[in-house]
């Protein structure tokens, strides 16, 4: 017997290639790198260029790790939950996750900048020229040194990677032998793997974001870096369905009650970035003391209040009230619209909690940086097309399918 | 149908049970799913449908058009911020201008949390009643209730129910559509014929129940209203009363029976004593003995013992003035001290003194309406007598506190109190200002004013 099912092909479109997108989003990355450099050089101050370099890397890096680390939490989260509905996308979501082992190798230039002994990002690594005795402290008892560090990143990347290929990798075996036990074993040790997430992904948060300016603590800090990365994984991977589906493939196994619910999943993640971000704001606001209200002081001022003031209603309350409701998360050209709007301010609020310390704001010199992120997400696509050519992109022996292609949302 | 009226007739019934529909029973959703589309596809839209289980799909089927609750639940949340918003802006802005940890008045982020939480209650309190009423719930009584098949409807079987006020209905037609997609079985559903009145111990239960919810108001009304010679009742008499001492109370303990300790002597803050010792005292105390005052002379504050720390002479300040109090700042009037001083001014001293320094503050007017006799009224800062204080005896005031007015040194830091002088000092200014105080480009504007009062 035949169906709809049958007759699609369930693999990556043949045009869709990984080398152009690399070498387009490397070429990007130097453009916006070089663009950068050349404004930035106009100004004083000794190293400029390499110091908004750095900064500029660092935050278009955890741009696009953050949307890896989404995903990996968006499957732990569906086995958590033992969740059937997500069963036709879950592969999508598995081939970003799977990206995580590559994308340590961009981490590899900021821990060349760790080693040669540069002040910046991280202040804290020329210790000679430290004043701030909270900073000294925290260098002093070896928690900001660049040994410890780089042992922590590495750490990180390993867990991750770990979980990413135990996950992907029951998954493919389930792919042949359409074994129950694949799921079992992942259900299993899904609860334990989110709670590593959660610390690694906090303490990821603190070493690579937060400790540029190690003077400033913010517990919560974590939380928000996560809370942002999942919105811009949903759009993401609501994005790249699109896209299969425009080019022929998977349009029986994604249906539009799959898109309702990655949009309200999207709606509910603006919803919690705006929670997260405005919970850390209101703490420092109500202390007002001065050792935790400079890190806002930072980013009010020299023309970065404007992107500040803007993250208000660009992070908040436009795609808020724009995804609210379910006509518009069941709404494909919609969707798409308010996917890409969530990417590019999940590009602004990552320049926003980095760049600011690399100077004052300038709009060619962020143009550049812009150039250089849009590089950064073209690599980060074609480390997926790379993950995905040859996969099946539907788990097609996965017990729960049935249940995810016969799933609707109640009409409400 | 005649067979029926005979029936009832026989049985010598009051009066007929009323029909009330059909309904309709199937053993799988399945099949419920597929009459349900049936009915809805006759153009029925009085119809139900009663699972042991959600269905999915059910609402597609029966024909059930979205609700507009989510828009009624919108309306509502945006109700919920604008009170939230108004109310606070009101409070906080209009009404009752307080200033506390030196932060503006009317909205400020501090709102949005309360913002938030009335948003979220008027849209829940709107999505439960909105599904109720939508509904028309709550309903003591269903009509299919009466058919005892009914009761499998949260076990096993599936039911789907015509009503008959259906604009389209029609006893016979309804029937044969219902027979056509073969149930396992279809009734007519009648009317519960038992009385639809409460029964009375329920009437007389409910009554009891409000009448005992009516009792703690009306304790609480009765202590309101009466006086009573019996100390207060304290349930959690450990935490009324704790074993320990609050600013302003008496104790045993201490020699001079105040609770509230003075600064152990010699106690330097983190930064302090940068300046000379006048900057710290408000005087200079190696005049002291120059001016043949008997008290003794200390030569830094830092060795200086706990008596020191009491006003220099007790009673009236006024009288207060054979120490060689500073006459002059040792702070620079500029404009951002006036603002560092307004600010410190607002949060630390408007509460008793009030905005203006007339002794009219917040607290000062509450304690004022309640017609306490233990209360002091705060001095008028424009008092003739403060008027005349140098500056040295104004900080004095602050640093070491005076009648019931506690120091404030630990809150305020030395410059800040410095800051605070020179706010005082131009507010008293601004009372008894001559002409030549107004810049020279802007006095016109004053003198060709029709009404200025000639100060």
């Amino acid at each position: 017997m035949t169906s709809k099912y049958d007759l699609e092909t369930i693999e990556l479109p043949n045009k869709w290639k990984a080398s152009p997108l690399f070498t387009g989003g490397l070429i990007l990355l130097v453009i916006g790198a070089v663009l950068g450099l050349f404004v930035r050089g106009q100004e004083a101050g000794p190293d400029a260029e390499l110091r908004f370099l750095s900064h500029s890397y660092l935050a278009n890096f955890m741009f696009v790790m953050t949307i890896a680390l989404g995903a990996l939490f968006f499957i732990l989260v569906q086995f958590v939950a033992r969740a059937g509905w997500s069963t036709s996308i879950r592969r999508i979501a598995e081939l970003i996750m799977w990206t995580i082992p590559i994308l340590a190798v961009l981490f590899i230039p900021i821990l060349v900048m760790v080693f040669t002994g540069r002040s910046f990002p991280y202040e804290w690594n020329a210790p000679d020229q430290i004043h701030s005795s909270v900073i000294k402290a925290k260098i002093d008892v070896g928690y900001l040194t660049k040994e410890w560090f780089t042992l922590r990143s590495v750490l990180y990347f390993a867990l991750w990677s770990a979980m990413a290929y135990f996950f992907f990798g029951h998954s493919r075996k389930q792919d042949e032998s359409g074994d129950v036990e694949h799921s079992l074993a992942r259900q299993k040790w899904s609860g334990p793997c989110i709670m590593i997430f959660a610390l690694s992904v906090s303490f990821a948060a603190f070493d690579w974001v937060m400790s540029i300016d190690a003077d400033w603590y913010s517990t919560i800090f974590g939380v928000y870096v996560f809370a942002a990365g999942m919105m811009a994984f949903f759009a993401t991977m609501i994005l790249i369905s699109i896209a299969l589906q425009n080019a022929g493939k998977v349009k029986a196994f994604i249906t539009v009650e799959h898109f309702h619910d990655m949009g309200k999943f999207m709606f509910g993640f603006i919803m919690f970035w705006s929670y997260i971000a405005f919970s850390q704001l209101l703490l420092y606001w109500y202390g007002n003391i001065p050792e935790e209200t400079f890190w806002f002081a930072v980013r009010l001022k020299d023309g970065w209040q404007y992107v500040a003031y803007a993250l208000i209603p660009l992070h908040f309350a436009i795609p808020f009230l724009g995804t609210i409701s379910r006509h518009v998360r069941r709404h494909r050209t919609g969707l798409t619209f308010w996917a890409v709007w969530a990417i590019i301010v999940h590009w602004l609020d990552m320049t926003f909690l980095v760049m600011p310390n690399a100077g004052p704001l300038n709009v060619l010199a962020l143009a550049g940086h812009f150039l250089g992120g849009l590089g950064m997400f073209g690599i980060f696509l074609s480390f997926f097309l790379m993950r995905a050519s040859k996969v099946p992109l539907v788990p097609m022996k996965d017990p729960r399918l049935p249940e995810a292609l016969t799933y609707a949302n109640p009409i409400l | 149908m005649n067979t029926h009226d005979h029936k009832v007739k026989a049985n010598k019934e009051p009066r007929p049970p009323k029909a009330c529909g059909w309904m309709a029973e199937f053993e799988n959703e399945h099949d419920l799913l597929h009459a349900a589309e049936k009915v809805r596809d006759a153009g029925y839209t009085k119809t139900d449908a009663f699972t042991p289980f959600p269905v999915h799909g059910i609402d597609h089927a029966l024909g059930i058009k979205p609700t507009v609750l989510p828009f009624i639940v919108l309306c509502a949340g945006l109700t919920g911020l604008c009170t939230a918003l108004l109310m606070q802006w009101w409070m906080n802005g209009v009404d009752y201008r307080y200033i506390i940890s030196g932060k503006p008045f009317g909205i400020t982020p501090a709102s949005i949390p309360v913002s938030f939480e009335l948003t979220i209650l008027f849209s829940a309190f709107t999505t439960v009643l909105g599904m109720l009423a939508l509904n028309g719930l709550p309903r003591f009584s269903n009509p299919v209730f009466t058919n005892p098949k009914f009761d499998r409807a949260t076990d096993d079987r599936f039911f789907l129910y015509v009503d008959s006020s259906d604009k389209y209905y029609n006893r016979e037609s309804v029937r044969e559509l219902l027979s056509s997609v073969h149930p396992a079985s279809l009734d007519e559903v009648v009317e519960d014929a038992t009385p639809s009145e409460l029964p009375r111990g329920i009437l007389l239960g409910s009554l009891l129940l409000v009448l005992a919810g009516l009792i703690p108001a009306a304790i609480v009304l009765n202590m309101r209203a009466s006086f009573s010679d019996l100390p207060r009742w304290h349930v959690f008499f450990d935490m009324d009363f704790q074993p320990k001492k609050k600013p302003q109370q008496t104790t045993t303990i201490f020699k001079d029976g105040r609770s509230m300790r003075p600064q152990v002597p010699g106690t330097v803050s983190r930064g302090q004593l940068v300046a000379e010792d006048p900057f710290y005292l408000g005087y200079d105390p190696m005049k002291v003995a120059a001016l043949g005052n008997d008290k003794q002379v200390y030569v830094s504050a830092t060795d200086a013992p706990e008596s020191f720390f009491q006003p220099p002479v007790a009673g009236d300040g006024g009288t207060a003035l054979n120490l060689p109090w500073l006459d002059k700042l040792p702070i620079e009037a500029n404009e951002a001290n006036i603002k560092l001083g307004k600010v410190k001014y607002e949060t630390y001293c408007s509460a008793c003194h009030g905005y203006s320094g007339f002794g009219d503050g917040l607290v000062a007017k509450r304690a004022a309406s309640l017609g306490q006799d233990t209360w002091a009224p705060p001095t008028s800062l424009h008092a003739d007598r403060v008027q005349k204080q140098p500056v040295g005896q104004i900080f004095h005031t602050i640093s070491k506190g005076q009648g019931k007015m506690a120091s404030y040194a630990s809150s305020i830091t030395t410059e800040e109190r410095w800051s605070i002088v020179l706010y005082v000092k131009a507010l008293q200014r601004s009372r008894n200002a001559k002409i030549e105080d107004v810049p020279v480009e802007q006095r016109s504007s004053l003198t060709d004013a029709p009404s200025t009062p000639a100060n």
